[in-house]
């Protein structure tokens, strides 16, 4: 006991990157306590906030199901629909910064390569072309091959450790391609009302199988976590990383597969929903520094609370769609960053 | 030259249109510069050594007589460290932890780092980001981060060109330091002054070995004149020491 504090109060001192690598411990570090914390007080008020308001007696008898009309909006309506925005975020901000990585630009992420909009292509085709009565896992697996598809179209256009001109020229290009296909294939076969939802994103009438669909991003996180140091090495240089004995190209087969898995399930559940792995990886940046042993797990928390917390801003306005607010918070952020780094 | 002496061999090199090298031995040892005018080759060479740039059809790299393709990535890690000649970062990891990378290969991000700090005049440093340090600092992390790595083979791509005068000869000692307790540095400059504290030079010209040795067998004015194009003269002016 009494080393183990001593060892805290060393590694305590200067040696400020030693800290998280080195406890022993499951200690949690405060950063990821306080994410935690701010998603957990969102998601109280994503549950609580809607058409019928629901006091926090109310909010705990309709989870306990004691009250039944209060149960009923929880479990079939907001519970889903919270989960889905919680996993929806924390799969965007873990694949923006596996994307930042791989690309070692700060400006790469699902949105802006058009890796969204690949997975949404894929998935309105799917669905306007009825493959998805078949099966629940239809839907994920078809945004899957249209995210992936969209992956290598920016690989091929843009290169590892492109300029950030021309990873943003690819992904211009490959967001107006896929748009267009989404487009033209939704208001041929579709209702129109559909495009709103896959085009600018969406959480609403979520139900537990679309919790289901995106559940697996969790997972995915998980395993990232144990790369997080050759990320680091990664993210200063693929041929810096190969020489100090990291497998690049192992390595960034993996982090491919998770960036565009991540991606392509979280728009399979809420279409194309902006900005949200390009805002929360650079402020986590800003507070706890590049080291990705930190930041995926942070990712995954704090992308969680800011996609439920802009849900819940959208409510309260008067229903603006959640791929709008994410936009309008993004967009300018976007402009802000281009003027820092470019 | 015995065979299992040497630490370093390059075979049958051939990259087109870069380099080719049919072969060059370096023993253990050995405090080895690499000259040649821009474009002579100096860079993909030490890639190749590296295990980072294929050696070619045909060709064949050694590290202690043992085959680099039989030597994990992993393993390479520990056995040889390379410093590239750009030193761009694009996140802004603290100094201490881009030094502490160097421990990737062991497991572990302490032993050595504090000592490689120090050694490079870092000390002060280790907390800021590293994409806010001028030039010179940022190759000083990086071969701290090489030094870090405790490898027996360290391939330097222009350490000195950033470097202050000060810093310049800190790591022209703490490579003649490593030869003496038995490491091989090999690194690439242009600065031919200092090619006389070497033990061995090769210089490349246009993609080709052009000689291989001591410096004074091999920088004699009529291959400076031949490979540089420029005129050696001794003449007294100013000579630099570690005070």
């Amino acid at each position: 006991m009494k080393a183990e504090r001593d060892n805290k109060g060393r590694d305590g001192l200067p040696g400020r990157p030693s800290r998280a690598a080195k406890t022993a411990g499951p200690a949690v570090p405060p950063y990821l306590l306080i994410a935690c914390a701010v998603l957990l007080v969102v998601g109280v008020v994503s549950l609580s906030v809607g058409e019928a308001g629901l006091t926090p007696s109310q909010l705990i008898d309709g989870l306990l199901r004691r009250d039944e009309f209060a149960a009923m909006v929880l479990w079939q309506i907001r519970l889903p629909r919270l989960l889905v925005g919680a996993l929806v975020g924390a799969a965007l901000a873990a694949s923006g910064v596996v994307m930042q990585a791989f690309f070692r630009n700060s400006l790469a992420s699902p949105g802006l390569l058009g890796v969204s909009s690949g997975g949404t292509a894929g998935a309105v085709v799917a669905i306007a072309i009825g493959a998805t009565a078949t099966s629940l896992w239809v839907l994920p697996l078809a945004s899957i091959a249209g995210a992936s598809l969209a992956t290598f179209a920016v690989i091929g256009l843009a290169r590892r450790g492109a300029s950030t001109e021309r990873l943003l020229l690819a992904g211009v290009a490959l967001n107006a391609l896929l748009g267009a296909i989404t487009t033209y294939v939704l208001s041929a076969y579709e209702r129109n009302t559909q495009i709103l939802f896959w085009l600018l994103g969406g959480i609403e009438d979520r139900t537990w199988e679309h919790v289901a669909m995106v559940a697996p991003v969790v997972l995915v996180g998980a395993l990232l976590w144990p790369l997080g140091r050759a990320m680091d090495l990664l993210a200063l240089g693929p041929r810096e990383a190969q020489s100090l004995g990291v497998d690049v190209r192992s390595l960034r087969r993996k982090l491919l597969a998770a960036s565009t898995l991540l991606a392509a399930l979280a728009t399979a559940v809420a279409g194309t929903v902006g900005f949200v792995g390009l805002i929360v990886p650079h402020m986590l940046r800003l507070i706890v520094g590049p080291e990705h042993r930190r930041l995926l797990p942070l990712s995954l928390v704090a992308g969680a609370a800011f996609v439920v917390g802009c849900d819940v801003v959208g409510r309260l306005v008067g229903d603006l769609r959640l791929g709008i607010v994410t936009s309008l918070i993004g967009g300018p952020f976007f402009l802000w960053m281009l003027r820092k780094i470019v | 030259m015995d065979a299992a002496q040497n630490s370093l061999t390059l075979h049958a090199i051939n990259v087109p249109g870069r380099l080719r090298l049919p072969r060059l031995a370096l023993p253990r040892g050995a405090l080895v510069g690499l000259v040649g005018p821009n474009g002579a080759g100096k860079s993909t060479l030490l890639q190749i050594a590296a295990g980072l740039l294929p050696p070619g059809p045909g060709g064949r790299v050694t590290w202690e007589s043992e085959p680099l393709e039989e030597i994990s990535i992993l393993d390479r890690g520990r056995r040889a460290a390379w410093v590239p000649q750009e030193a761009h970062f694009e996140f802004g990891f603290s100094v201490r932890a881009v030094v502490g990378q160097g421990r990737f290969a062991h497991g572990d991000d302490e032993a050595g780092v504090e000592a490689a700090l120090t050694r490079l005049d870092l000390a002060a440093l280790a907390h800021r980001p590293v994409n806010e340090l001028s030039g010179g600092e940022r190759h000083r992390v990086l071969i701290a981060r090489a030094l870090a790595t405790d490898a027996p083979l360290q391939l330097w791509d222009e350490p000195l060109a950033a470097l202050d005068p000060r810093h310049g000869l800190e790591v022209l000692m703490l490579a003649r330091e490593r030869a003496s307790a038995g490491g091989t540095v090999v690194f690439s400059l242009h600065d031919l002054r200092v090619a006389h504290c070497l033990d061995h030079v090769v210089v490349l010209h246009d993609g080709e070995m052009h000689a291989s040795g001591t410096p004074e067998a091999v920088l004699t004015p009529a291959l400076l004149r031949e490979v540089f194009r420029v005129r050696a003269e001794t003449a007294p002016g100013l000579t630099l020491f570690l005070p």
